[in-house]
């Protein structure tokens, strides 16, 4: 039999990043019933919030659940503690960005990353760049669209062209954003072994 | 004397759901509100900001707000996609709820947002801003009973706590919509269950599953097209049909149709300007 030592560290890093207590939690699991991905990782959503609560690190970040979430909110909407549990969804992943734990199998991670680089760069997200550079990084990936895309493109519906936003102040706000994030961490002792907030891929 | 809305089209709406943008404004003319697209205006973020970087997430969309109040000097904002709209009303309810967040958020957009717009999602626009009464004396060509499954999706209800919806697990106001325009609004099992959102660009498997089941709900309790208003759920429950196709031989289409599509529809709009020829599964049959 398996134990395990509860180490209360990720659960504190929770509340810092997010300010969200995971030991509400009591484990009627309506959050994993309501949720639309659980049946296709190892882990479910009241499997996550045991493993924060225990500080089982390794169970959360080596599992892919997190990148499956779609922050669709229906375990934040039913929780009957109020646990916003979308949001420490998103702080594991912040988290594990930052410390270089995305297991392999999980695309969704490097998607959102060019999908945030795309918007940081253009001030818009551009939906045909996206594409292009997952294809380039995972050319498996191509195969996706041999259908979807001609048929998509015959009709019209893909706009290949983007108008930008306002780069300046886009880039203006995502420095001050990431500046001020890392201040916090390092106050609050969080900070990346790369020491970049969200900038690690 | 014609209701002004700023207007926030976002990413999609000027990439792959041109049809939504086009649809939305030649209703908003038809129903006589005045729409003033934000100048310049940034990406809301959506679903990556979030996952990266907390503090940006909530800025972005408080920034497009504060634009709406001091430099547009206007009170209310049209906001489509459910995607974005609920960007908006979560900067707006973090800035509005923690002091510690709206210091940051100042410091990051470089001036305070006061909390004076109001943020309508498509329904919101239809339901409220225009109203029901209004839109029905508006409505020239009704549908003669259309049988609708209207789809929410995630985000234009949940988390209640921010869009304050008056049933998240069954809302109600866009049948209530599609009512008003001689629809025929059914009752099903799927209406705020989530599609596969961005996975559809990773984890095709998945989307394809949970499009299906959705579907299959929509087309067993008698819907004869569904009804969106977030441009990923269309793409999503229109293009995976593709693949579900493929995977069982016997699969019935099912159109999926923009609720601005279908408002304009009964409005008595040019097809053209509704954009109805771009979808995959062919919608003009229950459009016609």
């Amino acid at each position: 039999m398996t134990t395990c030592s509860p180490s209360a560290t990720l659960s504190q890093r929770i509340a810092a990043g997010c300010d969200e207590n995971a030991f509400k939690c009591y484990q009627c699991k309506k959050c994993t019933s309501g949720c639309p991905v659980a049946r296709y990782a190892g882990m479910h959503p009241a499997q996550i919030m045991r493993a924060v609560q225990l500080g089982q690190v390794d169970m959360v970040f080596d599992d892919r659940f997190i990148w499956l979430c779609t922050g669709c909110e229906t375990c934040t909407t039913r929780c009957p503690q109020g646990i916003d549990i979308a949001a420490i969804m998103d702080e594991l992943k912040i988290m594990a960005r930052k410390q270089g734990r995305i297991p392999a199998g999980t695309p969704s991670a490097a998607m959102l990353k060019l999908n945030y680089d795309s918007f940081v760069r253009w001030g818009r997200m551009w939906e045909v760049e996206l594409i292009t550079l997952d294809v380039l990084k995972r050319p498996s990936s191509a195969k996706n669209w041999f259908t979807l895309g001609p048929k998509m493109l015959l009709k019209g519906k893909i706009n290949p062209t983007l108008k930008r936003g306002d780069t300046q102040a886009m880039k203006r706000m995502v420095q001050a954003a990431e500046s001020i994030t890392r201040a916090r961490e390092s106050r609050t002792g969080e900070a990346a072994p790369a020491g970049d907030a969200g900038g690690a891929s | 004397m014609s209701k002004i809305l700023a207007y926030y089209p976002g990413c999609s709406l000027h990439g792959t759901s041109g049809e939504f943008d086009a649809s939305f404004r030649a209703t908003a003319r038809a129903l006589d509100l005045v729409l003033q697209e934000i100048p310049g205006w940034e990406c809301c973020g959506n679903t990556a900001a979030h996952s990266i970087n907390r503090l940006l997430a909530t800025a972005l969309p408080v920034n497009e707000l504060a634009k709406v109040e001091q430099d547009m000097k206007l009170d209310g904002v049209a906001v489509p996609c459910a995607a974005c709209y609920s960007r908006f009303k979560t900067g707006a309810h973090e800035v509005a709820e923690d002091e510690q967040t709206a210091t940051d958020v100042r410091a990051v957009v470089g001036r305070s947002y006061n909390g004076g717009v109001e943020v309508d999602n498509l329904i919101d626009v239809y339901h409220d801003a225009v109203g029901l009464d209004e839109l029905k004396a508006k409505v020239t060509r009704p549908f003669a009973g259309l049988r609708v499954a209207c789809y929410y999706g995630c985000l234009l209800t949940r988390p209640p706590k921010v869009t304050l919806a008056d049933d998240p697990e069954y809302p109600t106001h866009m049948e209530e919509v599609t009512e008003a325009l001689g629809c025929e609004p059914v009752d099903w099992n799927y209406k705020t269950d989530c599609c596969g959102a961005a996975l559809a660009l990773t984890e095709q498997g998945i989307v394809d599953d949970l499009v299906g089941r959705i579907l299959t709900d929509a087309k067993a309790c008698g819907a004869q097209a569904v009804i969106v208003s977030c441009p990923l759920c269309q793409v999503n429950l229109d293009g995976r049909q593709v693949e579900i196709a493929k995977k069982d031989a016997g699969w019935q289409g099912i159109p999926v149709v923009f609720l601005s599509q279908l408002v304009g529809r009964a409005l008595g709009l040019d097809d053209k300007a509704l954009g109805l020829k771009k979808h995959l599964v062919d919608i003009t049959a229950v459009m016609a």
